[in-house]
């Protein structure tokens, strides 16, 4: 369905080495993995929110891919029979792949790459956060930063001190 | 002999029989209508404090666990399946190009000539649909991707 001047990739530019893994082994590295490699995956993401056009990103996806590579052989080398275990008990525990029946696994795992790879999980609820990412990568043309003229603007108020004197009572208390 | 015995008489026990028991028992009465109804309303509330403070709390932290772990692990499968999707696009074209060879006036991606859509550019990206990806392969094959659900 696309015609000879569409502009694609060549098989040998699309052609990396992937990830390797199934779910329950990308699920038990995933906190750490998504710290380790924040960068890139903010990169990948806006790229791909702002251009429209996953063939503009093909190079940055090289880059979240090499960088996730590289976790998981750092992993393999320092904490493999951890992991291992982990993966396996989100594996067998539930249906949808829950933490929740793995926590001593988890603690295990997690003990482990903070001690071998001083890498920390990040807080409960990170990667649920709006996060804002400063980059070098141009904007495309085109591309109109949202405006809201009609936005609330912030009343200033000043300090208690400068108040004048209230008419009708105390400011603190009010009567219900 | 026994036939001069006087014969004995069937009679009512000394005092008379004592009274058929016809009266209504109604059951012992533990606690009142107004005890149930308070403890039925005690066991509503108490109830919803727990889902409130307990189950509600442990549901929502288990949520934005899940969610969070698919979150981080968004940015690599839509990598992977960009490329992919690059990939299978390239290789359609060739198969078209090469199903179609024999036909005179075909061009490849329009009917004749004549493009899919007039206000897309030849080079302007819309994202295809799932179908279209597996156009030259075995209809059986799309049954391996019903469940994959990746899209923008």
């Amino acid at each position: 369905m696309r015609t000879k001047g569409f502009n694609l990739p060549t098989e040998e530019e699309l052609t990396v080495e992937e990830i390797n893994l199934s779910t329950p082994s990308l699920r038990a590295g995933a906190f750490h993995l998504g710290k380790y490699c924040e960068t890139p995956s903010q990169e990948y993401m806006l790229c791909r929110h702002e251009e429209k056009d996953i063939r503009k990103c093909v190079d940055i996806g090289k880059d979240v891919t090499a960088c996730g590579l590289e976790f998981f052989r750092k992993v393999k080398k320092e904490c493999l029979d951890e992991f291992t275990q982990f993966a396996n008990c989100i594996d067998q525990s539930s249906v949808d792949f829950q933490f929740e029946k793995c926590r001593n696994t988890q603690a295990a795992f997690d003990k482990c790459m903070l001690e071998k790879l001083d890498m920390h999980k990040p807080q409960h609820g990170y990667y649920c956060r709006a996060k804002v990412l400063k980059t070098d990568r141009p904007k495309p043309p085109g591309y109109i930063s949202p405006e809201f003229p009609d936005a609330p603007k912030l009343i200033p108020i000043p300090p208690a001190e400068e108040l004048p004197e209230a008419k009708h009572g105390s400011r603190i208390f009010v009567w219900p | 002999m026994a036939s001069k015995m006087p014969p004995i008489q069937e009679l009512p026990p000394p005092g008379g029989y004592s009274k058929i028991n016809f009266a209504r028992v109604p059951a012992k009465k533990l606690v009142s209508g107004l005890t149930l109804f308070g403890a039925f309303v005690v066991m509503q509330f108490g109830a919803l404090w727990v889902r409130h403070k307990v189950t509600r709390p442990l549901l929502d932290y288990q949520k934005i666990e899940m969610r969070s772990a698919t979150i981080a692990l968004l940015p690599f499968l839509f990598a992977e399946r960009d490329r992919a999707a690059l990939l299978q696009m390239r290789r359609n074209r060739d198969a078209e190009a090469d199903l179609m060879k024999n036909v005179e006036g075909w061009e490849v991606g329009t009917y004749m000539g004549e493009p899919i859509y007039k206000t897309i550019d030849e080079d302007g990206w819309h994202e295809p649909k799932k179908f279209e990806y597996f156009e030259h392969s075995d209809p059986m094959y799309l049954r391996t991707f019903a469940d994959c659900h990746l899209r923008r």
